[in-house]
Order: C-alpha cells, then sequence, then structure tokens
C-alpha cells in the first residue's frame, strides 16, 4: 500500500518523539553513572554530561568498603528474602482458603479484611501501635506489618477462581487429599501468579525508605534506600551551608567536608542497579499483575 | 498513653485547634492543591503515550521504547529524588541548558531551595516516574480494539490522525473514564514520600501537606494527640471521596472495587 506523504510526516515526527521521550527518561540515570566512574574533586567543577572525565573506579571502592554500606545492603538483602517468604505464604494461604468450596462466611471475611486497606487510622496510631508491640527498632517492623497486601491476595484469589474445578475433583477421585491437592496441584498451576505477587512484593521490600524513617533510630537497622536519603539530604544540608558561606564571606565557616558528588552517584547506582537489570526481564509479569488487579471481582 | 478507659476526655479541643492554626490550614488546601494538579494535570498524558506507542510500525523500535519508559517506575521515590537533585543542582545540567538558552547574563541557581518551583518539580517529576508506567492499561485498552474497524476506515480514506480520533479514542472513553473516577480518591492523598524528599529547609514551611506535617508534629515533636486529629481529617476525607467515585464508576459502568 502506498504511504501518503502526511502519513511520513506523521511516522517521522512520533519516532522523534519518542526518541526524545528514551533520552529524558536516560539521560539522568546515564549521568548518574557518569559522575560515579569520575575522580570525586573533578565532578565538583560540573559539566559532566554522558561520558566521565576522568576515570576512576575509586568512588565504588569507598562505596563498597564502607562498613555503613555493607550493612544496610545486608539488612536490604535480609528484609526483601524474608518480607517476600512470609507475604506469599500468608496471601497465598488466605487466597486459597476464601476460595475452597464450603467455607464458610467467605463474603464476610473478604469485606473484614478489606476495611484496613481503605481505611486507617493514620500515622500516629501506627506508630503507637508499633511502639506497643515493640517493633520500633525491630527487624520484624520491616516483615510482619506488611506481610498482608489485600490487594495481592484478591490478584491470588482471582486467579484461583478462574481455574477449572474438575482439577480437583479428579485428583480426588484420584485419592489426594486436601493436603496433597493444594501443593501437588493448585500451587503448581498458580506459579505465574505468585511469580507476579513475588516480584511486587520484592521490589516494594527493596525499594521501602518510610518505614525506616517513621519506626528505625538504629543505624545498624537502616536499609539501603534509608541511607541514600540520608546521603542525599546530607548534600542538600551541604549546598545550603556553602550558599551561606558564600552570602557573608568575611565569616569563613567551617563546612564539614561532604560526600562527594560522586560517592553519592556510586551509591545511587548500587542501590538502583539490581532493578535496573532485573525489571526489562520481569515487566510482563508486573503487566500481569496489572491486567488482574484491573479485572476485579 | 492511658488507654482509652483511663485517659481524660478532651472533646473536640485538638480539631478546634486544626481549625485555628494557620499553618494546618494551608496544608488542607495545598495538599488539595498537589492532588488535584497531579490527578487532573497529569491524566492525558499516558492516554497520549499510548496512542503514540500504538501507532509505531516498528516492533522492536516500540518494545525498546516501552521499555525504558517504564523504567523510573521501578525506582524508589527516593533514587528518583536523588536523580532529581544532581539535575537541578548548581552545577548540574539543568543549569547548563538554561545558561546556553539564556545566555551571558545566566545566575545559576538551584530551583529546589525556592518553594515557587515545588509545585512543577513536584508534578513533572511525578510524570517522569509514572507516565510509561500508567500508559500499559490504555495499551492494553487500544489492544483489545477490533482490528476491521480500522481496515474499514482506511477503505474510506481515513488517515492516521484521523482514526486515532475517530475509532482509537472512542474505543477506549470507557477506560479512560474508569481510570479517572477510581484516581479521584486520590485527590486528598498527595504522596507523602515524594514531597517529604523534594522538602528542604528553605521550602519546608511553604510546602508542608497532611502527611508531612502529621510526620513533623507527630513523631519529631510528640504531639500525637494533635496529629492523629489531624491525620483522621484526611483519612474521613479520603475515604468519602473513594465511596463517591466508587459510586459514580458504579452507576456508569457497573464496574466496583468491592
Amino acid at each position: 500500500m502506498k504511504i501518503s506523504r502526511s502519513e511520513k510526516i506523521f511516522n517521522i515526527c512520533n519516532i522523534l518523539l519518542m526518541l526524545f521521550i528514551c533520552v529524558i527518561t536516560l539521560y539522568p540515570y546515564l549521568n548518574q553513572l557518569a559522575v560515579s566512574f569520575n575522580e570525586g574533586m573533578d565532578s565538583m567543577r560540573g559539566g559532566i554530561t554522558i561520558f566521565p572525565r576522568r576515570f576512576t573506579v575509586s568512588n565504588y571502592a569507598a562505596v563498597l568498603k564502607s562498613a555503613d554500606f555493607l550493612g544496610a545492603l545486608f539488612i536490604s538483602v535480609l528484609r526483601v528474602i524474608f518480607a517476600t517468604f512470609i507475604s506469599v505464604v500468608v496471601v497465598y494461604s488466605c487466597a486459597y482458603g476464601l476460595t475452597r468450596k464450603g467455607v464458610p462466611y467467605k463474603r464476610g471475611i473478604t469485606l473484614y479484611l478489606m476495611i484496613p486497606a481503605y481505611i486507617n487510622a493514620g500515622v500516629i496510631p501506627v506508630y503507637i501501635l508499633y511502639r506497643y508491640l515493640h517493633l520500633m527498632n525491630n527487624f520484624l517492623v520491616y516483615i510482619l506489618p506488611g506481610a498482608f497486601v489485600f490487594y495481592n491476595m484478591i490478584i491470588i484469589r482471582s486467579f484461583l477462581q478462574e481455574l477449572p474445578a474438575s482439577i480437583e475433583e479428579s485428583a480426588q477421585i484420584d485419592g489426594a487429599n486436601d493436603i496433597q491437592i493444594m501443593f501437588r496441584i493448585i500451587m503448581p498451576l498458580s506459579m505465574p501468579v505468585i511469580a507476579t505477587v513475588v516480584l511486587w512484593v520484592a521490589v516494594n521490600a527493596w525499594n521501602d525508605w518510610t518505614t525506616t524513617l517513621m519506626y528505625v533510630t538504629e543505624r545498624e537497622l537502616y536499609p539501603l534506600q534509608y541511607l541514600m536519603m540520608r546521603l542525599i539530604k546530607e548534600s542538600e544540608t551541604a549546598q545550603q551551608m556553602a550558599v551561606q558561606a558564600t552570602m557573608n564571606k568575611g565569616a569563613a565557616i567551617q563546612i564539614s567536608k561532604p560526600t562527594s558528588e560522586s560517592v553519592k552517584a556510586a551509591t545511587l547506582i548500587v542501590t538502583t542497579i539490581p532493578i535496573i537489570m532485573v525489571y526489562p526481564f520481569l515487566q510482563k509479569y508486573f503487566i500481569k499483575g496489572v491486567m488482574l488487579g484491573s479485572v476485579k471481582e | 498513653m492511658a488507654g482509652i478507659m483511663s485517659s481524660p476526655w478532651v472533646g473536640l479541643k485538638h480539631f478546634k485547634t486544626i481549625f485555628t492554626y494557620p499553618n494546618m490550614l494551608q496544608a488542607v488546601g495545598r495538599t488539595f492543591i498537589y492532588g488535584c494538579v497531579i490527578v487532573f494535570g497529569g491524566f492525558p498524558f499516558p492516554i497520549i503515550l499510548a496512542l503514540l506507542f500504538n501507532e509505531l510500525r516498528n516492533m522492536k523500535f516500540k518494545k525498546v521504547v516501552q521499555t525504558i519508559s517504564y523504567m523510573p517506575y521501578f525506582l524508589s521515590w527516593i533514587s528518583v529524588i536523588g536523580l532529581f537533585y544532581s539535575f537541578l543542582a548548581i552545577e548540574g545540567t539543568f543549569n547548563q541548558i538554561m545558561a546556553k538558552i539564556v545566555g551571558d547574563g545566566y545566575e545559576a541557581k538551584n530551583i529546589l531551595m525556592d518553594s515557587r518551583y515545588f509545585l512543577p518539580i513536584i508534578f513533572i517529576s511525578h510524570l517522569w516516574k509514572n507516565v510509561g508506567w500508567s500508559s500499559v492499561l490504555f495499551l492494553a485498552a487500544i489492544a483489545g480494539i477490533d482490528p476491521s474497524l480500522y481496515e474499514a476506515a482506511t477503505m474510506d480514506g481515513c488517515g492516521r490522525i484521523r482514526q486515532i480520533w475517530s475509532i482509537t479514542l472512542p474505543c477506549i472513553k470507557g477506560t479512560v473514564i474508569i481510570v479517572l473516577v477510581m484516581s479521584l480518591g486520590s485527590l486528598f492523598n498527595t504522596n507523602f514520600e515524594q514531597v517529604y524528599g523534594f522538602q528542604n529547609v528553605y521550602t519546608q514551611e511553604q510546602t508542608e501537606i497532611i502527611g508531612t506535617l502529621v510526620y513533623r508534629q507527630g513523631i519529631e515533636n510528640g504531639k500525637y494527640s494533635l496529629s492523629t486529629a489531624f491525620g483522621l481529617c484526611q483519612g474521613v476525607v479520603t475515604l468519602f471521596l473513594l465511596i463517591t467515585s466508587n459510586a459514580i464508576s458504579k452507576r456508569l459502568f457497573d464496574s466496583s472495587i468491592w
């Protein structure tokens, strides 16, 4: 078919626009990547685009050697593993139970579980509650409160409801008991939806830093994201002090040596790289989660 | 704390304080304004993006662009804020570009330290992070359109833009309205992570929203009762918005979140 002139112009404009979107999406990240591979003192001059000016890996060496960083990495990894495992066990068992025949009050239980998903008393009552539960400055605060997510439960439940009832019936005829039906029949079949939920929970656990902001003050329990938040805020304070120092030139203010931009960039890269590496291959699972979630009840 | 039975009853004291304390009233107004700008200002962009994705004919290119556009969604807010901080820093890229555009007289400044630019930064960072991912639902809706409609339109001599306007948009109208109605619930629920992350000493006072004020007054300053009352107000309004938008969507499209 002949492509008309206006269509050609439209195509070119569209492709250019898409390239522009790619550039503005990737540029800030590539810029940080370049800064992280650049010498710290040299980065202060600015003007680095997407290639380092004076290549060095010393920033990464500094990051990977720091005890704070290693501790936070340990906490983050531990947290992702435990939070994901426990959350999936809790959510899956709940969804499984709510799809069994003969379980009474299914609708009532679902409604009851839905309440906290939409109504909560706010930050402070939760804060007080956690304090009484001794969750403050406790590693469990990363795992227990977020273990049950109503939305994830609904996703698994709607998947299980779609499975034909005849599968279970034929297993029963073959002599499988309830435990065998769950672990050997239904669970292998629901692996796609479990994978979806595992990924959501893991990414959220890796990315979360507000839990630490609210409930944790002990340094040993800081995860990576929180450490990075401190770095960003710290460099901002340093900038403010520099501005003030130039304002009142006479009074020379002693500025404590801030973490260099390059080390900060290296931290940011190390913190985000697991997700950047992984998400392109897993996006179909994430998209599946959105689709399942949008088809409700 | 003494529990319900033995605590003194103070009536509506703390709720009264909220309405007499100017800072808090301003925070309420600001929360609402930020919410409106993000919900109403932000919602056309993913739709436009989905339409443009759909017009790409090279499947490989389309896949690559889509994957790239999803990237910021998977980063944490604090990483996004870190990227913005260095992009907007005095020696950062933003100031270099501005210096090129404006010319010699340009004085480099960090716009993150000026509260006038706070809302635009919140809006743009929200778009940057979410626009790609938000287009997923619309793309799915577009994929569900019957291809014979396009064939018939081509026979009748419709151009591409005409096809978007007369076929694609009407066909995804339902999805668009549902997504919009559902997002009404977040009108009064501005993202705490985002606002807290972008605040600094210079802008904090002029950019306080309910969430950040509750955090500062409650957890940092220990005013539990006052901030509980304040947070509760937000919870009630949000719930009201959610029920309203759900009722609308139930009446219009027979689809409900519960």
